[in-house]
């Protein structure tokens, strides 16, 4: 029996669905946006799917798409301040000493990333996706060099905001 | 380990976090409808085109020409509408061609390029149309002045005005009335892809900004 278009689209994304997850983790901060944005992006690979030819990964070709859609069709503002949740999330850990500490930490950061802009954002995914620096700059369009030294001034930006 | 490599060596460990969404919440998910700038800039540019055209039909200028005795004028008013048609046509021929190579699948600044591109063409298309308006304006105060006979008495009025002071004011009132016109659509047009592209053209800066 072969597949539909619409099922092999459904099977693939939901078998690389955190791709699509850490991308709106990055983007919003709240479950809210964060379901919204998943929705959109599920929209937008669907359109786009028919043109995929398998030449490349499923999971690059996604992230791709995905980065385009947070940043330029995606409506709703995705620049946030800080999170509430944070206080919230505090009390859960307290009984483990090690995983309150890294769970903090990890708040932080987050905290600290959302105050950048998107396109900085789309950096900070690529390279904590350990893209190289050619696929950076082709995903984005800009060049190599400036790619990589927007992505020095970002780590910089995010340790100042860490340590103000 | 500080910044963003802390971040790093976490990422992957994160997976678990994520509230997995299920088949058939995918599914579901393909069947809404896309709230994306590119989608509302095909809705509100296809609005346009049907609008101004709209009103270009509504407008019959034949019975006007006719009812002031001025039909050796209706031939040129006809070559104007077509070639009118032609230059509409041409622009919803250039929008649909640039919406269709918007895709997701190329670079983030050229998909802004693209959607830009898109969106100029409406522009274009709404310029043409104001233009058209005021000089369709002009040239129907023109026939007026020469053909309606109700007329008869601002013209004679005129000749008779040797300082032209008369047809100064009349000059006067018309350009300021087509300024307020074009200046109450601009700020129309401006304010409504102002929101509609705010966000892609900040981002765009900051793509410019990386490489100065």
């Amino acid at each position: 029996m072969s597949e539909t278009l619409e099922q092999s689209f459904v099977k693939q994304l939901k078998e690389n669905q955190n791709i699509v997850h850490k991308i709106c983790r990055l983007y919003t901060n709240d479950s809210d946006a964060h379901n919204d944005l998943f929705q959109e992006i599920t929209i937008q690979l669907w359109k786009a799917f028919p043109k995929f030819r398998g030449d490349s990964k499923f999971s690059t070709w996604a992230y791709r798409v995905a980065l385009n859609t947070a940043i330029t069709l995606y409506r709703k503002s995705t620049k946030s301040v800080s999170t509430v949740s944070y206080e919230v999330q505090k009390h859960f850990f307290t009984h483990e000493e090690y995983n309150y500490e890294v769970e903090e930490k990890l708040k932080l950061m987050y905290q600290a990333v959302h105050q950048l802009n998107d396109i900085e954002k789309a950096l900070v995914y690529m390279y904590l996706e350990d893209k190289d620096y050619t696929e950076i700059s082709e995903t984005l369009g800009i060049s190599e060099v400036n790619a990589r030294v927007k992505m020095n001034r970002i780590k910089g930006k995010l340790i100042k905001i860490l340590n103000p | 380990m500080d910044g963003l490599d802390f971040l790093k060596n976490e990422w992957r460990k994160e997976n678990h976090n994520y509230t997995q969404v299920s088949e058939f919440d995918i599914y579901k998910m393909l069947h809404k409808n896309s709230s994306s700038s590119v989608k509302w800039i095909l809705v509100i540019g296809i609005i346009e085109f049907i609008i101004w055209t709209g009103i270009g039909l509504f407008f019959n200028t034949d019975d006007y020409v006719k009812s002031i005795h001025a039909e050796e004028m209706l031939i040129y008013l006809k070559i104007l509408t077509y070639v009118n048609y032609t230059i509409v046509l041409f622009f919803i021929y250039k929008f649909y061609q640039n919406y269709r190579t918007i895709s997701t699948m190329v670079s983030t600044k050229q998909l802004m390029k693209d959607i830009m591109k898109t969106r100029k063409t409406v522009n274009q298309y709404v310029a043409y149309n104001l233009a058209m308006i005021v000089i369709t304006m002009v040239l129907g105060f023109i026939m007026a002045f020469l053909y309606n006979p109700k007329l008869s008495s601002l013209k004679e009025k005129i000749t008779n005005d040797a300082s032209n002071g008369t047809l100064l004011k009349i000059i006067c009132i018309l350009t300021l009335a087509t300024v307020i016109f074009v200046v109450i659509f601009w700020l129309f047009y401006k304010v409504l892809y102002g929101i509609l592209l705010k966000k892609l053209k900040s981002n765009y800066n900051e793509l410019q900004k990386i490489e100065i």
